[in-house]
């Protein structure tokens, strides 16, 4: 670094009038940039800062205009839902999300594997139908599931719900599995190959601990698709199998009056999903695009 | 490489040609044994993701020339009764309308906006990495909450934002409500969850775009609005296509919005085509008409995807 630095030839001073000039402009265009930034940010945190703040509140101060910025905070927003058909619920968003996870990875992981590395006869269309699966509004799927599911029995169930999210999921799944697998140079496989490692073998000792960070990613990212999920889930579900999402929608009908409970339902949602992401960060972006933009 | 003789085949009529060379080397590497592993190892999903979507897609597509009801159960006599009367029903015309409204305003607004956002986050100092952060937390939000934290402050008399403005002495509009705010309010809503995504994105390519042609036009002595034009916003284009079509996506899927904030009203001022599909279906019980309403959003959808899709092919 520092021979670099010596070895390097001098810079030819700018004129010193227009460097000032330069530096006046960058001054007033970092603070334009500052002010809409300062914004935008409050914008995005305002509905946030309310969930937060009202899910500590009591009942009452949650009405208060002006809004009360301090007040005694208390848990018993909480407590109360927890111990009631909320806590349930939750439960069985959980279950729904590692459930949906697991198939998703299980079918998904070696598909991409394949796709990735083995030319298939017909594989644009099967791209196509995958892309045709993720982008088709839900509704065109989950009605006809509805009315599938009224005969199989499969309402209220969790399977029914797990396979339902799959018609989204799984394709996701295979696509961005496809895309990290892709991006594992051939070579690695081929020398485990070559050095008596049989295909299975050379999958799950070399080629997976490789792309384990996209397997994360993109396992993270399809447990939050499926915790977070409303418009399947208040259909298919009912009772028995009813998930956070909808649970909290309940909420809003017939509790009115209790505007606390509500953000605290809220933000037990929101909670995990924003852990999680804290988790992959960098796959995040590479996970909303299809990889198709890396971070 | 020692490659034994039977991975060597190559398969007849395969010439090594141009842009395919790791096909064929793949070709060769691998015996037919490899090749049925591979192919045991897509048909499990390939199989679920089939079954899985085109058996609903084609009952749905059935059930559309059904004459199923909400007081008649039987699928016969097979019918063109649902699409006569989408196309008839004015109620289907001012859904339609809705819809169109709703995508291109979202969708506009968002990349736009989303696409300034990006812009002002370029620069890397520690302010900017901490508005990076905050910019990501509505991508991990789910809708239902964000619907109801937003529900929350707009409402009338009691919400934060009616609130703030009476304290400036500004009009205090009635949010979801009134006719003529109801679907601006629903897209502030999307936008709040639609403009990070554009954002993120966005500043994803930006900052994995490579800086020589940059300081090339500026040696050259390019304006700000030259080098954007010439030489940043190409490189980021694909990516703000690519976001613009999710937003897309997301927007004729949005539903836990219009149920939680306005329920389609006031009247059907907020009822979108995917809203309406599940009203009819699932409230209303009529179910081949929902079903051929449910064709219409998928060829609906398909218009403006296909634009897009054909904008970034486009050079």
């Amino acid at each position: 670094m520092t021979i670099q630095a010596q070895t390097r030839p001098a810079r030819p001073a700018r004129p010193a009038p227009r460097r000032g000039l330069r530096m006046a402009g960058r001054i007033s265009g970092s603070t334009l940039t500052f002010v809409l930034l300062i914004i935008a940010a409050i914008f995005v945190l305002l509905p946030l800062f309310w969930l937060l703040s009202t899910a500590f509140k009591t009942p009452n101060a949650a009405f208060a205009l002006p809004p009360k910025w301090v007040s005694k905070p208390t848990t018993s927003n909480f407590s109360t839902l927890l111990t009631g058909q909320f806590g349930k619920s939750i439960l069985n968003s959980l279950i729904v999300a590692v459930a949906s996870t697991a198939v998703a990875l299980l079918l998904g992981v070696p598909a991409g594997y394949s796709f990735a590395r083995s030319p298939v006869r017909g594989g644009k269309i099967i791209n196509s139908w995958f892309i045709l699966a993720y982008v088709a509004p839900p509704a065109i799927f989950i009605i006809p599931l509805y009315i599938i599911y009224q005969h199989l029995g499969l309402l209220d169930t969790y399977p029914g719900l797990v396979l339902a999210y799959e018609t989204g999921l799984l394709p996701f799944t295979v696509w961005l599995m496809r895309v990290y697998f892709a991006d594992v140079p051939k070579e690695l496989d081929e020398a485990a190959w070559i050095d008596g490692c049989s295909k299975m073998r050379a999958l799950w000792r070399v080629v997976l601990p490789t792309v384990w960070p996209g397997i994360t990613t993109v396992g993270l990212l399809v447990g939050l698709a499926s915790w977070g999920e409303y418009f399947g889930a208040a259909i298919l579900t009912g009772q028995r199998t009813q998930t956070a999402p909808v649970a909290v929608y309940s909420y809003v009908g017939t509790v009115t009056s209790n505007w606390s409970e509500l953000a605290a339902a809220g933000l037990i949602v929101v909670v995990p999903a924003l852990l999680a992401t804290i988790a992959v960060q960098r796959g995040f972006v590479s996970g909303l695009t299809f990889g198709a933009v890396k971070q | 490489m020692t490659v034994p003789a039977t991975q060597r085949r190559t398969r007849p009529g395969q010439l090594p040609g141009p842009g395919a060379p790791s096909r064929i080397a793949a070709l060769r590497n691998w015996s037919a044994f490899d090749r049925r592993f591979f192919r045991l190892a897509a048909v499990p999903a390939f199989l679920a993701v089939f079954v899985i979507t085109a058996v609903p897609l084609v009952i749905g597509l059935g059930l559309s020339f059904s004459s199923v009801t909400s007081t008649h159960n039987g699928v016969f006599p097979l019918t063109f009764a649902n699409y006569q009367h989408l196309w008839d029903d004015s109620e289907v015309h001012t859904v339609l309308i809705n819809t169109v409204i709703y995508v291109v305003l979202a969708v506009g607004l968002e990349t736009l906006l989303g696409l300034g956002l990006a812009l002002l986050m370029t620069r890397k100092n520690r302010a900017i990495s901490v508005f990076r952060v905050i910019f990501l937390l509505p991508l991990t939000v789910a809708g239902i909450a964000a619907a109801i934290s937003w529900g929350a402050l707009l409402n009338t008399s009691q919400g934060w934002v009616d609130y703030f403005l009476k304290l400036a002495h500004l009009p205090q509009p009635n949010w979801l409500a009134s006719a003529t705010t109801a679907m601006p309010s629903v897209v502030l809503v999307d936008l709040w969850s639609g403009v990070p995504v554009v954002a993120v994105i966005v500043l994803a390519a930006l900052l994995s775009a490579p800086k020589d042609p940059i300081e090339a036009a500026l040696v050259d002595g390019a304006g700000p609005w030259a080098r954007f034009r010439y030489v940043t916003f190409p490189a980021i284009r694909p990516a703000l296509v690519l976001a613009a079509l999710l937003r897309t996506v997301a927007a004729f899927q949005q539903f836990a919005l219009f149920q939680v904030l306005t329920g389609g009203g006031p009247g059907l001022n907020t009822t979108v085509l995917n809203f309406y599909v599940y009203q009819q279906t699932i409230v209303f019980n009529n179910i081949g008409y929902g079903a051929a309403l449910a064709m219409l959003l998928l060829v609906v959808m398909a218009v403006p995807l296909l634009v897009l899709f054909v904008f970034s092919r486009r050079r």
